[in-house]
């Protein structure tokens, strides 16, 4: 390095420098001098500073830079100037002095290094103002929030942040959220994901975290999170959002609270019913008993069926294919039992269905797949197939086995009856009609066609009830 | 003939229950809530089940804390659970080991079913 030439290592660097002697007149300057100021060498060498360019360097902070400070001190750096060049325009430069000798000339020279920096000022001020309009925004947003460094530690917090958990932004600044208040953050899952936001870009919503918090008491809080980036700006940060569900979450486990209480009396109430039942059977006689146990099914079948509507339903509607694999399920265990070589399929597509209707469609599913394990299958062995499918402009619920087929005897008996008597009230009821099954084939097969009742998922109704 | 304690906040219920059972041809003794039920297992005499209501008054959970306070009593004490309500798994994961669990409402052919095989293990 110095075996370069002094003259070009002046020349290549991008700071304008000139240098002046004792009077303040320009000795010399280099190229980066001439370009940023439009100017030549004819017209800088051997002129007052503030003669240079129709004076447009006699500029008041320059005079007081030269001829107060300077005359004082070895060196000068970081003197700002802000001047309305006629040349240039408007410009900020920073300025850095220094007074060079030479061996025998006491007086020496002032070596003066020019960088504009307009261009980062402005941009600092931009930033500046954007940082305050962010705060402002920040400050009007009721949940509590923080923005974070890529070392999770918080460069600002909100207002409302600063206010629920009573610290100062002192307090929150340059801190990492896991050391806020007392570590109610510290979670290692919370760790794991916010770790990620950053670096993988990887968003996460509703993490909930319950606490006891100083002055707060016991609040639950979901937090979500987020990469933010400021256009142009390859710094990125972290917005984490705290929304305070405590109110929410009450009210939450207060309907589930109340749904669990409602529901024990409804089956207790239903329990009675069917005990009531069974004691009356123990004094019946014989032939009436069968009538009494098909009784208390029935009814434990309806709680069921509203047991199995609360799991699969979605709002007001239950999803048809989840509704039926839930009733051969529970008619699985009820009637089979695991070692059975009797089988429930279900071919259901994907529908729905309201939710006052499921009732009775889960009662017709469950007599119709009752009396098909109860009399197609002398030995034991064979499936039977719960199927919704939509078929010309309506759907039809089919119940299928392969087993023996029905006999006349089975169908004259007043019991299979009374059950065809049940089917064909929630047929009715859910404006249905039996469609008459096809000649020859093995075993039976009952299709129930009902118009006007499914919707297929996701997608618009086929047509409302 | 087994001995089998039947705890159940509903009066009716604890005692058609009971009657069931007792039909079934096992001695049976009734106890309305927790502490109730404790109380009888500390006794002296000894109990081949308990069949118990998961929900007792105003004990959201008292059939699977009563459950659980019974086997420190009775480490071999069979164990039935009931409920009508949805059995989530996390409710499912404080039942103790090896019990049983019958929905309700239950038929006298489901009661006497759960009761046999409970008693078979």
């Amino acid at each position: 390095m110095t075996d370069l030439p002094a003259s070009d290592i002046v020349e290549t660097v991008p700071s304008a420098l000139i240098v002046l002697d004792r009077n303040l007149c320009i000795r010399s300057a280099n190229r980066a001098f001439y370009q940023t100021f439009r100017t030549s060498r004819g017209e800088t060498e051997g002129t007052l500073i503030y003669d240079l360019g129709n004076r447009q360097w006699d500029i008041p902070a320059l005079r007081t830079l030269l001829e107060s400070v300077i005359p004082h001190r070895a060196s000068v750096e970081g003197f700002e100037v802000e001047h309305d060049f006629p040349t240039i325009g408007q410009r900020t430069m920073l300025v850095n002095a220094r007074k060079i000798f030479r061996p025998g000339d006491h007086a020496g020279f002032i070596l003066l290094a020019i960088e504009d920096v307009s261009e980062e000022r402005v941009a600092r001020k931009e930033s500046r103002r954007n940082s305050l309009l962010v705060q402002s925004i920040v400050d009007t947003i009721r949940d509590p929030l923080v923005v974070l460094e890529d070392d999770m530690t918080v460069v600002t917090a909100s207002r409302a942040f600063l206010t629920m958990f009573g610290i100062t932004e002192a307090e929150a600044s340059g801190r990492r959220v896991a050391e806020l208040g007392q570590h109610q953050w510290d979670v290692p899952a919370l760790r794991k994901l916010m770790e990620k936001v950053l670096p993988e870009n990887k968003p996460f919503e509703n993490f909930e975290i319950e606490e006891e918090f100083p002055g707060l008491g016991r609040r639950v809080f979901n937090l979500n999170a987020r990469k933010i980036s400021q256009p142009g700006n390859n710094a990125h940060r972290m917005l984490l959002v705290f929304e305070d569900i405590t109110d929410r979450k009450q009210r939450e486990r207060d309907a589930v609270s109340l749904s669990n209480e409602v529901s024990h009396r409804i089956k207790n109430n239903l329990q009675l019913i069917v005990g009531l039942i069974a004691y009356e059977a123990k004094w019946t006689a014989e032939p009436c008993v069968q009538g009494y146990r098909a009784m208390q099914s029935r009814i434990g079948a309806i709680a069921q069926l509203y047991d199995l509507i609360s799991q699969s339903s979605h709002g007001h509607v239950v999803a048809v294919d989840d509704y039926l694999r839930e009733i051969a399920k529970t008619i699985t265990v009820s009637l089979l039992g695991d070692t059975s070589d009797i089988k429930i399929e279900v071919k259901a597509e994907p529908l729905e269905i309201d939710a006052d209707r499921a009732v009775p469609f889960g009662l017709l599913v469950n007599e119709l797949a009752t009396n098909a394990i109860k009399h197609a299958f002398p030995n034991g062995t064979g499936t039977v197939i719960l199927s919704v499918a939509p078929v010309d402009g309506a759907f039809e619920l089919s119940v299928a086995d392969n087993g023996v087929g029905t006999s006349p005897e089975i169908s004259a008996k007043k019991s299979e009856r009374r059950g065809s008597d049940y089917v064909a009230i929630f047929v009715r009821q859910l404006g249905g009609s039996v469609v008459p099954s096809p000649a020859g084939g093995t075993g039976t097969t009952v299709t129930i066609r009902l118009p006007l009742l499914l919707v297929a998922r996701d997608s618009a109704p086929h047509q409302a009830a | 003939m087994a001995v089998i304690l039947i705890v159940e906040d509903d009066a009716l219920i604890c005692e058609m229950a009971g009657m069931l059972i007792h039909d079934f041809g096992h001695h049976i003794v009734l106890a309305s809530d927790v502490g109730e039920g404790l109380a009888i297992l500390r006794s002296s005499q000894r109990f081949d089940a308990l069949f118990t209501d998961i929900y007792l008054k105003k004990a959201i959970f008292g059939g699977c804390d009563l459950a659980r306070q019974a086997r420190l009593i009775w480490p071999e004490l069979r164990i039935l659970y009931t409920t009508g309500n949805a059995i989530t798994d996390s409710l499912k994961a404080v039942f103790v080991g090896g019990s049983h669990f019958l929905r309700k409402p239950y038929t006298s052919a489901q009661l006497q079913s759960s009761i046999e095989s409970l008693l078979a293990t």
